[in-house]
């Protein structure tokens, strides 16, 4: 069954719906708009938002328009267990993170960006390293929101491709500009419950204009044995394994995550990151299913572009009403990921190049703000030129979750263990980087031992993330046991058959390889134990920046760490 | 299986909205709580 197009919006309706959304938003932030904006709310609000705003803020985040795309492609090529795939390794993200999220606010309760607390912990490399993965990430994530709108745009009106990649840019810029962080949060809730609502009514109404569970039965006669299988091997391996790589990088990688760790009310962390990882659960895994309603209904994708699936079936199924509804559930989507990361961005830019390494501990709050405004209107130009180049959304997430797979253990171990040292810090992310490559671009042929050699690093990476999960919730003992466990498992299991699945080698040889450069460095180290304690005084707020603390030996916080390094 | 496959489809949009109501819920408190602490929402 095919449908040979979809439905179209007039360009007046197509734009008095885009104009609608982007003006009621942009209304919405008038409300909280003060003529003179306070620097570290630009950034992370006043460190006490509540459960309600902060778990809507991290749940709108989260979800972006690849959300819905990529969980239907997956329900679509893996059967019954391709949403799960998609969508619990996503929500899982979110989950994994809280437990050293609290860590990270103890260490600094008045950060602003991870980078700040790595800044205070090794010195200005291994933070503009992590500065700039976060910016990799946002630019890309930026990209593809954009990319998304214009898709949509195009495909459900006359309008062009760039005029709807140009309208969301404008849109989200719009609203964001002025009062950042705070706009961001208070539009996500907004974003949020329309989009919920949104997909509580047209996930039932697409399955029972289909033909309901009875006519999904029946369409199973269509799938393979293995996409009718909810244990599917193909599905985890292929979609599943590098997701769950990725779980850890992704929420680390990510200064969207970390500005709402440190913007929440410290109590609130653990509710707010649970109820958000149910939320993004729930909605992902169940717009996934409209993908698996498609492949039981043999319905192909349009021009064989797998983004048609959901509003391919949304224009068959459902009245234009529901159409118009999706058209917003997309926007809100989307916009709600793009403006977090303008504020991600510009908090990046203000706190982590200007002031930490510009203005080193002296900067001007009016000069920071000017400089996170202009850093929204750049990331926003360079996102609206790059989104053009229509890159694949899946490939991409697995390619910067990789990446950000080389900063996982040394960022956490940074946290946790007094040895770590900005050399190995530095120098284990490099390594990393350079070993991925290697592996996931095929640079050297993987066999007379290369094979090996990438099986044995990606089984210590594979050791690594299940240690350093269990860590975060059970404690040293249960991750170190979890981890040797997860190791041998790996290199019985992983060794002669890893070397198969490019992807997962390269991203699990990232993580094995920074680790084990970063305990070796450290332990070979003989700089003195460093004092966690000096994290907290180095971070501060801006607007009310204090005189420098002297310790009790007598030298100000940054001598000491000085002497420490 | 017809019951299986239609709870398997549908569970998501009610567990969103269950999220959705404490998500709101939690909300108003936040508003009523920063009312009562005369600070901003956000």
């Amino acid at each position: 069954m095919n449908s040979e197009s979809l439905y179209q919006f007039s360009i007046p309706t197509v734009l008095l719906l885009l104009f609608a959304f982007y003006g009621g938003t942009y209304l919405m932030t008038l409300g909280i708009r003060k003529k003179n904006e306070d620097a570290d709310a630009f950034m992370v609000s006043n460190h006490r938002v509540g459960f309600g705003m902060g778990a809507a803020s991290m749940t709108a985040t989260w979800i972006w328009a690849a959300s819905f795309y990529a969980a239907a492609t997956s329900g679509y090529t893996y059967g019954v267990s391709g949403p799960i795939h998609y969508g619990l390794w996503g929500a899982l993200m979110i989950l994994f993170i809280y437990p050293f999220g609290r860590r990270f606010r103890k260490l600094a309760p008045n950060a602003h960006t991870l980078g700040e607390l790595i800044h205070a912990r090794h010195g200005s490399s291994s933070q503009l390293i992590l500065a700039l993965s976060n910016v990799l990430g946002s630019v890309i994530s930026l990209m593809v929101n954009f990319t998304a709108a214009g898709a949509l745009v195009s495909v459900l009106s006359p309008l062009s491709f760039q005029a709807g990649v140009i309208i969301a840019g404008f849109g989200v810029l719009l609203y964001t500009l002025w009062s950042g962080f705070r706009a961001s949060v208070m539009t996500d809730f907004a974003q949020l419950v329309a989009l919920m609502a949104i997909a509580i009514v047209i996930i039932p109404a697409v399955f029972f204009a289909m033909g309901g569970p009875s006519e999904l039965v029946a369409g199973l006669g269509n799938l393979t044995a293995e996409q009718t299988n909810l244990f599917s091997m193909d599905a985890i391996l292929y979609q599943g394994a590098p997701f769950f790589v990725a779980v850890l990088a992704y929420a680390i990688g990510n200064q969207t995550i970390s500005q709402r760790l440190f913007a929440v009310n410290e109590s609130h962390i653990k509710p707010t990151f649970i109820t958000a990882t149910i939320g993004y659960g729930a909605i992902v895994i169940g717009l996934g299913m409209i993908g698996l309603m498609a492949l039981t209904l043999g319905v192909e994708p349009m021009g064989g572009d797998m983004n048609n699936l959901i509003p391919q079936m949304v224009s068959t199924y459902l009245s234009p009403l529901f159409i118009a509804l999706f058209f917003i559930l997309v926007i809100g989507s989307l916009s709600s990921t793009a403006d977090s990361d303008l504020s991600a961005l510009s908090a990046i830019l203000m706190a982590d190049v200007y002031g930490k390494n510009l203005a080193r501990g002296k900067a001007d709050p009016k000069r920071m703000l000017l400089v996170g405004r202009l850093t929204m209107i750049i990331a926003t130009a360079v996102g609206i030129v790059f989104a053009s180049f229509s890159l694949d959304i899946l490939v991409m997430l697995v390619f910067v979750g990789a990446l950000w797979g080389a900063i996982v253990f040394p960022v956490i171990a940074s946290c946790f263990w007094n040895r770590v040292t900005n050399q190995a810090f530095t120098t284990s992310v490099l390594v990393a980087m350079v070993l991925f490559c290697l592996a996931r671009f095929e640079l050297l042929p993987m066999s007379g031992g290369s094979d090996l050699f990438f099986e044995v690093l990606a089984s210590i990476g594979g050791g690594v993330i299940i240690g350093l999960m269990v860590f975060g919730f059970l404690g040293r003992i249960a991750g170190f046991i979890a981890a040797a466990l997860a190791l041998v498992a790996m290199l019985v299991f992983a060794t002669d058959f890893l070397r198969d699945y490019t992807v997962l080698l390269a991203s699990l040889t990232a993580y094995g390889a920074s680790t084990l450069v970063c305990v070796v460095m450290s332990l070979m180290s003989r700089q003195p134990d460093f004092d966690f304690a000096t994290i907290g005084e180095q971070v501060g707020d801006y607007e009310t920046q204090r005189p420098e603390p002297v310790t009790p030996g007598g030298q100000t916080a940054a001598a000491n760490l000085a002497t420490q390094r | 299986m017809t019951f299986l496959l239609g709870f398997y489809v549908l569970i998501w949009p009610a567990i969103t909205l269950v999220v959705l109501v404490v998500i709101c819920r939690a909300v108003m408190r936040d508003r009523r709580k920063a009312k009562e602490e005369q600070r901003e929402l956000v």
